[in-house]
């Protein structure tokens, strides 16, 4: 009984912030979806508005489309992000000169925080004075315009996703790799198995936990990015990079529209955990449930 | 004795002026006594004027007052981002914060910010003897209410204006191409025809001589509101579109409603302007304010509107610009009739920027604050001020040598702003200001990048607003 109560009491500093900042504004948001409340309308208040937020998002066609690009945007960035990550980890795992020099220098990125990312690469690539649309028409005649052609501005943000981010699949995969057995790998080399069925049959399936848990975190956090895109992009040309997140970031701040914006923040959040539940269905509980007769 | 009367005029003079500015100095001394140590927070957009409170102002009121000033100066979205949300949680972080014109009417309409009037008459120890209101343009009335309490006070005010290349029009080579491929002298534009004309034969003169010039500046941002702006603020009332297009009379926008957003001159307005894109340097659509200046002042375009504040330092500081001693001014091309409204009344030729610094009711050090922007509203800190940014907020600093100075080295902005700023108008007193832009802009974006026709979109953009001001509760 005592030791219950330590445990309790042990626990409690963490449950106490649990709710201050997890729990508490997580009601808010919610008593907050099902108001009409914009501080520069008529009548400024919090009125109650039943589930007119909520009817509102399945008709809103931007919200829909910000959806769709978002989903876009988090399938190639993080696809990227962990094939390029795996193949980093095992370069790392061989020796080779300047290594220490090169795991350095690939780590930085993870340092810079977002806002300077996205400043700088839109000082990169910002059209006329940049140098990248410098020499994609020098070089290759690329007539390069990120506030222009709404492809570019979409793989440009996908690619300083994954300049940003690869760095942490990297690390992840790399501490996981390392801490694999040798044995399977030195049976399955006895055994005859070729590098490609060492790779499907050992590796893989040994490294699903670490890059399960990469591709939730990534995901999560590629499906609510805003600073680096809002700072690169605006979210243009037009509407082709207003992301999820930047697009609430819009409802909410300058349209101060509090009322739809928690009702599409609490949208995002209910994607999020069925995506990633999809995701976990797919490439693990299936194969644990049980199989038929 | 008739040499000496000069001399005991000249004695007298200056004895009054020590012993006035001794008794000024005194002043902020003493009514700074009871705030000494106590630190105010204030943020502004990061502009010329801003920097220069933040840099030259703000630590020279320290020294008075003692008083301690944390000045941000920040991103225009940032700025609004802090500033509203502060005074809406009533967090009190912020002292004084920067009131642009066209959000004023917003800050009113929720009483987020302090009557100044009231203030200064009831506690008269904090009255300055500098501060006068009488001494201010008569853009102040865009901060009085309807009573005539003031609750910002005027930090910078300036026109949006058309910049051209000097030595680019003067060129005789120039000069002879252009008459003979348009028929007509080459000058700044007066109509938009013409402009269009300039655009064009310039961006070719870029083409033809392998140079990093374009015919015009478009601030044409395809995710930014900045763009937005420059149309319903710079261009569309040079085709007679005010107020954007918005009938104060039962809010409407379309002209089905009586709103004129989507009339036959704003779709006029809007083809040209985005016909000038392909005349305007590959920034352009990633162009705000900012970049726009930036563009003119690296020689890179051969006209442009740019807003005034930055005249001053494109067109004399060589740090910063190429263009030093190159740079002339003028008003934006117009259509027919406009200029006669504008001199009626009815309408206007461009856009009256500017801005104030007021007070959050949820300010903690509401008296500092009110001392700070006394300060910041004396004379004597205007001409020094409006040299460095090109902003003018006291009617006597026109007639002050340093910007008569520097006035002639701007091609006469000062005195431009002073005899035709008449003609140019602020944003229009909505207090829905962002919430009808933030509706509008996704189908102005389309337009820009050719998603849209400049008729559909601001037939979309008509629609869009009127839905939000139903929304909003405005619109019946």
């Amino acid at each position: 009984m005592r030791s219950q109560s330590i445990g309790w009491l042990l626990l409690a500093p963490t449950l106490i912030i649990l709710v201050i900042f997890g729990l508490v504004p997580f009601f808010y948001v919610l008593v907050v979806g099902f108001t009409e409340w914009n501080a520069f309308a008529a009548n400024p208040g919090a009125h109650f508005y039943g589930v007119e937020n909520y009817r509102h998002l399945v008709f809103d066609e931007q919200l829909l489309y910000s959806l769709w690009i978002t989903l876009r945007f988090a399938f190639f960035a993080v696809l990227s992000e962990i094939i390029l990550g795996y193949f980093l980890a095992q370069l790392m795992m061989k020796d080779f000169p300047l290594k220490g020099f090169f795991r350095t220098i690939h780590t930085l990125p993870l340092m810079v925080a977002p806002i300077a990312v996205g400043a700088t690469w839109r000082l990169l690539t910002v059209p006329g004075l940049g140098p990248v649309p410098y020499y994609l028409d020098r070089w290759f005649g690329i007539d390069y315009r990120l506030g222009s052609f709404a492809d570019q501005a979409f793989w440009t943000t996908v690619l300083m996703d994954v300049w940003h981010w690869t760095p942490l699949v990297t690390l992840t995969l790399l501490a996981a790799l390392s801490s694999l057995p040798k044995e399977p790998f030195e049976q399955a080399q006895i055994d005859g198995a070729n590098r490609f069925q060492i790779f499907r049959h050992v590796t893989l399936p040994m490294l699903k936990p670490a890059i399960l848990a990469t591709v939730f975190i990534r995901m999560m956090d590629a499906l609510r990015t805003v600073d680096e895109v809002w700072m690169l992009t605006g979210g243009g040309p037009a509407a082709a990079t207003r992301y999820i997140g930047l697009y609430i970031w819009r409802v909410v701040f300058p349209k101060t529209d509090y009322g739809y914006g928690s009702a599409m923040s609490l949208l995002a959040l209910y994607l999020t955990i069925v995506m990633c539940w999809l995701l976990y269905v797919a490439l693990v509980a299936r194969r644990d449930l049980p199989k038929g007769d | 004795m008739h040499a000496r009367l000069p001399l005991r005029a000249i004695l007298a003079t200056a004895s009054m002026l020590v012993a006035v500015s001794g008794a000024r100095a005194d002043f902020w001394a003493d009514a700074g006594a009871p705030y000494k140590g106590v630190t105010i927070h204030g943020v502004s957009e990061s502009t010329p004027p801003s920097n220069y409170v933040k840099d030259v102002l703000a630590p020279a009121f320290t020294k008075a007052t003692g008083i301690n000033v944390e000045f941000e100066a920040t991103s225009w979205d940032q700025m609004y981002d802090k500033a509203i949300k502060d005074m809406e949680a009533k967090t009190g972080i912020y002292d004084f914060v920067y009131i642009e014109q066209d959000i004023i009417y917003s800050y009113l309409s929720r009483d987020f910010l302090v009557d100044l009037t009231k203030e200064l008459k009831a506690d008269p120890k904090l009255a300055s003897p500098d501060f006068k209101v009488d001494n201010f343009t008569t853009f102040i009335n865009y901060f009085k209410d309807s009573s005539g309490d003031v609750y910002g006070v005027p930090m910078e005010a300036f026109l949006k204006v058309y910049l051209y290349r000097k030595d680019l029009f003067d060129d005789a080579k120039n000069k002879e191409a252009f008459k003979a491929k348009y028929g007509y002298d080459l000058a700044p534009a007066t109509t938009h025809a013409q402009y269009r004309d300039i655009a064009e034969f310039f961006a070719q003169v870029g083409k033809d001589t392998d140079q990093e010039l374009w015919g015009t500046t478009v601030q044409a941002h395809t995710g930014h509101p900045s763009s937005w702006y420059e149309f319903f603020e710079s261009v569309a009332p040079t085709f007679g579109v005010y107020n954007w297009g918005i009938n104060q009379d039962g809010w409407s926008a379309s002209v089905d409603h009586g709103g004129t957003m989507n009339s036959p001159k704003a779709k006029a307005a809007l083809e040209y302007w985005l016909g000038l894109l392909k005349f305007a340097p590959p920034e352009s659509t990633t162009s705000t304010w900012d970049e726009v200046a930036a563009t003119f002042a690296a020689g890179r375009a051969a006209q442009g509107l740019v807003y005034g504040e930055n005249a001053a330092w494109i067109a004399t500081n060589a740090d910063k610009s190429n263009v030093v001693g190159k740079v002339g001014v003028a008003l934006p091309p117009l259509e027919d009739g406009v200029l006669a409204d504008a001199e009626a009344g009815k309408g206007y030729i461009g856009y009256y920027d500017g801005g104030a610094f007021g007070i959050p009711y949820s300010s903690k050090n509401q008296k500092a604050a009110l001392l700070f922007l006394e300060y910041i509203g004396q004379a004597s800190v205007q001409a020094d001020w409006a040299v460095a940014g090109s902003r003018i907020t006291h009617t006597a600093t026109y007639d002050d040598p340093k910007v008569q100075e520097m006035d002639a080295k701007v091609d006469h902005y000062y005195t431009l702003m002073k005899d035709q700023g008449k003609l140019f108008a602020g944003a229009p007193p909505y207090p829905f200001h962002a919430q009808v832009r933030e509706a509008t802009a996704p189908f102005f974006y389309q337009a820009i990048t050719g998603e849209l026709t400049a008729s559909d979109a601001l037939d979309k953009m008509a629609a869009a607003a009127e839905a939000e001001l139903t929304k909003l509760g405005y619109r019946k």
